[in-house]
């Protein structure tokens, strides 16, 4: 059986930083694959790029079947039609580290925005469908709350029953964990790993080692944007074959920061987007209290 | 200050207030509807509309207004080219032409940075769920970017209701233009000058009001 | 239509004796309404309500009522009374109504700062005096200075509403010239592109602080 998600060669570049330098890797049906590795490493990049929210620079993509971006011979890459894209999006769910539920909308609106708007699902299956799904990630009783009502577990728990309402045929998190207090993170990874019994291809950028090990069947480790290891969860996790691999999890189980280099987590690129977003927000703001001179 | 002199102003400069108003009106109108036709342009994917835009804002955001009220008023009827002999518009109308202008010109950057403000993570997660362009930017990016705009949308529009002001300098009998018919009559300055103010002061106060109503109705439920 | 350019060149000195007075409008008005500004946000983030107070009633005031109308304050009322010349009368209406609006810049900005960053110099224990001069304002510097030059560009146009008050700068010589010589169109079209070099310089300046000021912190 051919895997679901194929990569080959991927490269991604910010600028001059190579952030991906040639990366392999496939996912078969039903796994769960989990992508681990020292901040800006270049594994949510990786991440961003099977749903190409982020454009790769070099290399192949395939998922379930379709071919996304293919470099030719002559190193340019071609990526394909805009609409073959958006449908390889309906089968590609995905959870963000920052939740981006949609703030004007309910926890119930929010799961039944894209089934209605994109598959044509009717309203009443929408909201049925939606129903569930809320009640399967416990958040049944929440469904007219709105996202500034939930705290941050439960934030992640309707973005996932959001990007499950489409029924993908594979799941991408990214570090979904990481923006909610420690405690709140066991209900989320809860939701995961039940989904994973279920049998969802799941692709999982995570720091939680002991969901790795226990939910996931592989593991990718990545370093510089390399794949530096690769193999069963269990061995990898307890028997590294790598030095920087072993490094990394001593790193993370003594919770002490990995001796890194001069590496920016950011590409410069980004971080001037950033501010430039940031500050252009607030001049906005500004704008509004101050008011205008005439001229 | 003679209040008595005040208080016998008032209704004459009132007299201007249907002008100042429609003025107000008819400029934000046509000036809303050219700053979203602007807008849209400047976010469109074609390079010569994008051009276009930021063109047109260059150059009606770095002239005052006031050139462009003497441009229409004084300008445009000299002007021929083939057919056109001269486009001779009415003070009234050569105003509401120079203030759209204006208004266009400012209302397309409120519109473009409040959609630009959405955070970027809201587009992402429609695209992750395989929503067109065109659906996300309407269920999704414009309602949150339209609470973002109020308040400078408002502040323009005030600045809009005092600019009209200026179309006295183009004979327009609005408000201010009485208030100095008034003054050079009676040469008392203080009483017709002080209640021009507070006219105005009522009115953009009112404006202000209506800003809060908008907000809280655009307010975030939670 | 026959356009003839060369009423420009011949009215070249009087466009730019009227450039000059913009600009001389202009730099006074700004320096005015800094001092005002400063003071009036000084006023709204003290401790005192009267100051408040006072503060805020002048923003709203100002900024309701147009410019030409402060501007007839200044000249026929202000002016008369205190014998100041139509040029100094210009700068008072605009530098007062001006400064409305830098106080409400400057306050803006300092409001912008983090409030953590406040919490935390008062956790280390600094004075209020210290946090605000070496904490607050050097961050709200950088959102300030970009606005205020945003700013400044409307002062700058604003300067073209002293004609109403008889003023005889670059908005108020082209208009008799165009009055005398029946020629509007180029006349109107010199000033525009003056207008817009100078806004444009405005806006390049604002460009290049901004890079300075948002990008290298």
């Amino acid at each position: 059986m051919a895997p679901l998600v194929r990569i080959e060669g991927l490269k991604k570049s910010f600028g001059d930083v190579d952030v991906l330098k040639g990366v392999d890797f496939t996912v078969d049906k039903g796994e769960v694959v989990s992508i681990i590795g020292p901040s800006g490493s270049g594994k949510t990049t990786m991440l961003r790029c099977v749903n190409l929210l982020e454009r790769p620079t070099g290399g192949r993509i395939e998922v379930d079947g379709r071919v996304l971006c293919e470099e030719q011979l002559d190193g340019s890459m071609r990526f394909a039609g805009k609409g073959k894209i958006r449908e390889a999006r309906e089968h590609v769910g995905m959870v963000f580290q920052r939740f981006n539920l949609f703030p004007h909308m309910t926890a119930l609106q929010n799961v039944v925005e894209a089934p209605m708007a994109v598959k044509g699902t009717s309203r009443s299956e929408a909201e049925a469908t939606a129903h569930d799904l809320l009640e399967s990630v416990g958040l049944g009783h929440k469904a007219d709350a709105y996202p500034l009502q939930l705290s941050g577990g439960q934030q992640q728990r309707v973005a996932i029953a959001r990007a499950l309402a489409m029924q993908p045929a594979l799941m991408l998190f990214d570090e979904v964990t990481s923006a909610v207090d420690p405690e709140l993170a066991g209900e989320i990874l809860l939701v995961m790993k039940r989904l994973a019994e279920g049998g969802m291809t799941m692709l999982v950028v995570t720091h939680e080692m002991g969901f790795a090990a226990e939910v996931g069947d592989r593991v990718l480790f990545i370093d510089h944007g390399e794949i530096v290891e690769q193999g069963r969860a269990r061995e990898v996790l307890s028997r590294p074959q790598h030095p920087r691999t072993a490094a990394f999890l001593k790193a993370v189980l003594e919770r002490a920061p990995m001796e890194e280099e001069d590496e920016p987590a950011r590409a410069p690129g980004e971080i001037e987007r950033l501010q430039r977003e940031e500050f252009k927000r607030t001049q906005l703001q500004i704008e509004g209290e101050v008011g205008h001179e005439e001229g | 200050m003679d209040w008595d002199l005040v208080w016998e102003s008032l209704p004459l400069i009132w007299k201007g207030a249907g002008a100042t108003i429609s003025l107000f009106a008819w400029s934000l109108l046509f000036g809303t509807l050219g700053a979203l036709a602007l807008a849209l342009m400047r976010l469109s994917s074609v390079k010569a509309l994008r051009w276009f835009a930021a063109f047109f804002g260059w150059l009606f955001r770095g002239v005052p207004l006031l050139i462009l009220l003497f441009y229409a008023f004084f300008a445009l009827p000299e002007f021929r080219i083939g057919p056109i002999d001269g486009i001779f518009l009415p003070a009234f109308r050569a105003a509401v032409l120079g203030l759209s202008l204006w208004t266009a010109a400012y209302q397309a950057e409120t519109i473009r940075s409040g959609l630009l403000a959405v955070d970027p993570g809201q587009e992402e997660a429609a695209v992750a769920l395989g929503m067109t362009r065109r659906h996300y930017m309407r269920r999704i990016i414009i309602p949150q970017g339209v609470r973002i705009m109020i308040p400078p949308y408002m502040n323009l529009a005030m600045t809009l209701l005092k600019q009209t002001s200026l179309a006295t300098l183009v004979t327009v009998p609005e408000m201010t233009l009485l208030t100095q018919r008034i003054f050079s009559n009676n040469f008392q300055f203080v009483e017709p000058i002080f209640a021009l103010a507070m006219l105005y002061l009522a009115m953009t106060t009112a404006l202000l009001a209506v800003q809060q109503v908008m907000e809280r109705a655009f307010r975030l439920r939670v | 239509m026959t356009l003839d350019w060369g009423v420009v060149s011949r009215s070249w000195h009087l466009l730019m004796e009227g450039t000059r007075l913009t600009l001389g409008l202009f730099a006074a008005a700004i320096l005015l309404a800094t001092v005002v500004g400063l003071l009036l946000a000084v006023m709204k983030l003290s401790p005192i309500a009267p100051f408040r107070w006072l503060s805020t009633g002048y923003v709203w005031v100002f900024r309701g009522t147009p410019v030409l109308v402060t501007l007839f304050f200044a000249f026929f009322v202000l002016g008369r009374e205190l014998g100041l010349s139509p040029f100094w009368s210009g700068v008072l209406g605009l530098g007062v109504d001006g400064g409305a609006y830098k106080a409400e810049i400057i306050r803006a900005g300092i409001l912008a700062v983090d409030p953590g960053q406040e919490e935390a110099s008062m956790a280390l224990g600094m004075t209020k005096r210290h946090y605000m001069r070496r904490i607050i304002i050097p961050q709200a510097i950088r959102v300030i200075v970009p606005t205020y030059m945003s700013n400044a560009i409307l002062l700058l146009k604003a300067t073209s509403v002293a004609v109403g008050i008889g003023l005889v700068e670059l908005t108020g010589i082209t208009r008799q010239l165009s009055n005398s010589t029946f020629q509007p169109i180029e006349l109107f079209t010199a000033a525009a592109v003056i207008y817009l070099a100078l806004t444009t310089a405005l806006v390049i300046a604002q460009e290049v602080l901004e890079r300075r000021f948002v990008l290298k912190i």
